[in-house]
């Protein structure tokens, strides 16, 4: 499975079924039907059993969902009234395309736009002014609200409509980079060498509050976690080095701690000892924030080690995710190479 | 005045007829059948779109739109979608039209007599009257005016991680700026182009206080990002250097399309379509058809255009706003149809021709005020060499100056039949009461 076909398909959190389909057939091609099952919130959980007894039981999990729209009402001229799902700045909207609803074999997803007031018919104040979600619209074209809610009923997704498209040295620019980076480097990683039971989690609702991660850790309960992730590079534009919080194309990063979680300091230590005799490319997250499943893996149920391995990303959770290939590969080399040493 | 004239033909077949000792040239029947064919691609529904760049047209949706209600008029072989699709991956930033010209005037040649380049890369595609004036005196000469410039930024500054600052060439408004991808126009030191994708970057929101977080992104706050390390940003990239934005045009319900440069590039679209019509028409008036330069960093390109032409009167096309849930009273117009300006700059006379024409052809056509400025080639235009009668059409879109302008596609092939009646009823005469 290419990491082009895996951006640009779509899946908002709670309606993944678009790349569960796909992660799913990998993962029976790789272990057969009995290892693969889906958990209560639609989590794909593959097992490859231990080859030898005494070794810990490690997850290994990327998330599938996407951030995304929600359709809610029409107006009366026919636009499409709509919410975010998940955390997305209402300011990366305006004069985007998206694509509205889902494309199936018997109905296309449409075409749709995101547009605002001319700069012409601006006042001041509406210039300073963000424009909040509940003030922007999506244009499909339609006539009226009937026609509208015909074709898009509330309760449709809409995801961003940007073309994967490498560009600059190894660079690439697509949607949902977060986190399908992570799942195309767990599908990567269904052959890697570990004796131990080893447990594929692709989770579901992620950017929903880690929601299916809570499940799925309940249900494996995992000695140890790895989470392969996406995290907010802001390393451009003149940001003071300490603000960075990682770069684009200096490896993997590896989070001391974040919003939700302390990483496992044995873990931390061992990945960081790891990257420097393998040369792997890596770096240490250098500002608090963010969170992702490794805080919801860590305290369910009895409780699990975690750690995150976040590939460094601009723009995240914008139609433009940015991120680099070395640290891609980086990601998926730490996570093999850490593998054998546990 | 220095005109460039630049030979005619290109290439492309075409057919002389003779009619009333004029000559003129029309499209041979194999090329529209080619082109049609080129312009009617499949639509390849749930297939990857291409990449966001100039350089890939990608799959549309072709739009066959009803010309007259009645249907009588036929339709023109022009398919608007994939007109205005190709029109908006041509670079022309303000008073950087040199490529556009070229291409608008291959896209003249086949419909004109004689196109030209003024020095400030107007294009200017002349008509000959096919007919003798009324009277067998003066035949009217009229200046048809869209412009084919664009709004597009500049490369301000490179910063020390090799993302770039930006400057504004016509108005770009910041609000649409950021996680937009754009086209740096690098070169390198042979100055062989060197065109890099970028993306629009915004100070993080984790650096923004509570008051900055409310604010919307000011062009200052936001940088582009190229992908490269500083040094070879700096081998391909120059202060100075353009910025284009990206965004293909895309087909949405009801034939309506949303994309980039359809201001004013769908207006030009009009003139092609009028040209197109006028094939099949009888006229006594010289129709030029003038692509204008430099109209959105202040209308200058029109200024020449004017002068070269020495026209009669005018009739200047350009977008207008359609109205969004967050319009003022009495800023818009419909999307659906055209609209006809009244206000200081227009000759009032023309107007009540124009009105009337579209009444007679079944055209709809509404009306809207510009109480002092037009923002458009008029302005220009109205006080050209002693004085020139304007009237101005307006193409109504919404979104304006954004990505995602969006209009109708048959609005803009009706407008091109009011075009082409318009000036095909010109005629001697067509002033004796101007301004009595």
């Amino acid at each position: 499975m290419d990491l082009k076909t895996l951006c640009e398909t779509q899946g908002v959190s709670g309606r993944e079924e678009p790349v569960r389909r796909m992660v799913y057939q990998e993962c029976v091609k790789a272990f057969g039907m009995d290892a693969v099952t889906f958990d209560g919130l639609g989590s794909v959980l593959a097992v490859r059993a231990a080859k030898k007894p005494g070794k810990p039981r490690v997850m290994l999990a990327a998330h599938m969902d996407e951030v995304g729209l929600l359709i809610v009402s029409a107006t009366d001229d026919g636009l499409l009234r709509f919410r975010a799902i998940g955390g997305i700045d209402a300011r990366v909207l305006v004069s985007k395309r998206v694509r509205v609803g889902y494309d199936t074999p018997e109905k296309p997803s449409l075409q749709g736009v995101i547009g605002a007031m001319a700069i012409h018919q601006q006042t001041p104040e509406d210039r300073k002014a963000v424009l909040p979600i509940d003030q922007l619209y999506i244009d499909i074209g339609a006539k009226d609200k009937a026609e509208a809610e015909k074709l898009a009923p509330a309760g449709t997704l809409v995801t961003f409509d940007t073309p994967f498209t490498p560009f600059g040295e190894n660079c690439l620019l697509a949607k949902a980079l977060d986190d399908r980076a992570g799942v195309y480097n767990l599908l990567r990683l269904l052959d890697a060498p570990y004796d131990g039971e080893l447990i594929f989690a692709f989770t579901s609702l992620e950017e929903n509050g880690c929601r299916g991660a809570t499940a799925a850790g309940y249900r494996v309960q995992p000695d140890i976690a790895l989470v392969l992730e996406t995290t907010s590079a802001n390393d451009l534009g003149e940001t003071p080095e300490a603000l960075q919080v990682c770069r684009v194309g200096e490896g993997v990063c590896v989070s001391f701690m974040d919003g939700t979680s302390i990483g496992d300091a044995e873990l931390y230590r061992a990945l960081l000892a790891v990257a420097k005799e393998k040369r792997i490319p890596c770096q240490v997250k250098q500002f608090v924030s963010g969170g992702n499943d490794a805080g919801a893996l860590q305290r369910s149920g009895a409780g699990s080690r975690t750690i995150a391995l976040s590939i460094p990303c601009r723009n995240l959770h914008s139609p433009a995710t940015v991120c680099s290939l070395t640290d891609v590969d980086a990601q998926e080399a730490l996570t093999r190479a850490c593998l054998i040493t546990l | 005045m220095v005109r460039r004239v630049v030979k005619q033909g290109g290439g492309t077949p075409i057919r002389k007829a003779q009619i009333a000792g004029f000559s003129r040239a029309t499209v041979s029947a194999n090329v529209a059948l080619s082109r049609l064919d080129e312009y009617n691609r499949p639509v390849v529904f749930g297939k990857t779109t291409p990449a966001d760049s100039a350089a890939q047209p990608s799959d549309i949706r072709a739009v066959r739109a009803i010309g007259d209600p009645t249907g009588k008029e036929g339709v023109t072989d022009m398919d608007i979608l994939t007109y205005l699709q190709e029109a908006s991956t041509q670079f022309g930033p303000s008073g950087h039209e040199y490529a556009i010209a070229e291409w608008y005037k291959k896209r003249f040649e086949p419909l004109c007599d004689t196109v030209t380049i003024d020095p400030l890369f107007n294009v200017l595609a002349t008509l000959k009257p096919t007919v003798k004036p009324a009277r067998g005196g003066h035949a009217p000469r009229i200046l048809l005016c869209a412009h084919m410039d664009e709004i597009a930024l500049m490369v301000a500054d490179i910063l020390k991680d090799g993302s770039l600052r930006m400057g504004n060439v016509g108005g770009v408004d910041p609000r649409i700026l950021p996680a937009a991808t754009v086209t740096v126009h690098g070169h390198t030191v042979a100055g062989k182009p060197a065109p890099l994708c970028g993306v629009v970057g915004a100070k993080a929101p984790h650096l923004l206080n509570d008051e900055e977080q409310k604010q919307n992104y000011k062009r200052e706050d936001l940088y582009v990002d190229l992908g490269l390390p500083v040094e070879k940003v700096k081998k391909l990239v120059h202060v100075g250097d353009l910025i284009t934005l990206n965004g293909r045009t895309v087909g949405l319900q009801n034939g309506r399309a949303a994309g980039k440069t359809m201001d004013d590039r769908a207006c030009i679209g009009v003139m092609l379509e009028a040209a197109e019509r006028l094939q099949k028409m009888q006229h006594a008036s010289e129709i030029v058809f003038a692509c204008t330069a430099q109209e959105e960093v202040g209308i200058r390109g029109a200024k020449t255009a004017a002068f070269n032409v020495d026209p009669d009167l005018a009739v200047i096309m350009d977008v207008s706003h359609a109205p969004i849930p967050a319009s003022r009273p009495d800023t818009t117009v419909p999307l659906d149809a055209p609209a006809a300006t009244y206000g200081p700059r227009i000759q009032y006379k023309l107007l009540a021709r124009l009105l009337d024409t579209a009444k007679q052809h079944g055209i709809a056509l509404n009306t809207e005020q510009a109480e002092s400025y037009t923002g458009t080639d008029t302005d220009a235009v109205q006080i050209g060499r002693a004085g020139i009668p304007c009237v101005l059409i307006d193409l109504p879109l919404k979104y304006m100056h954004t990505t995602v302008e969006l209009l109708d596609t048959n609005a803009l092939r009706e407008c091109g039949r009011l075009v082409a009646h318009f000036t095909a009823e010109i005629d001697e005469g067509w002033d004796d009461e101007l301004w009595i």
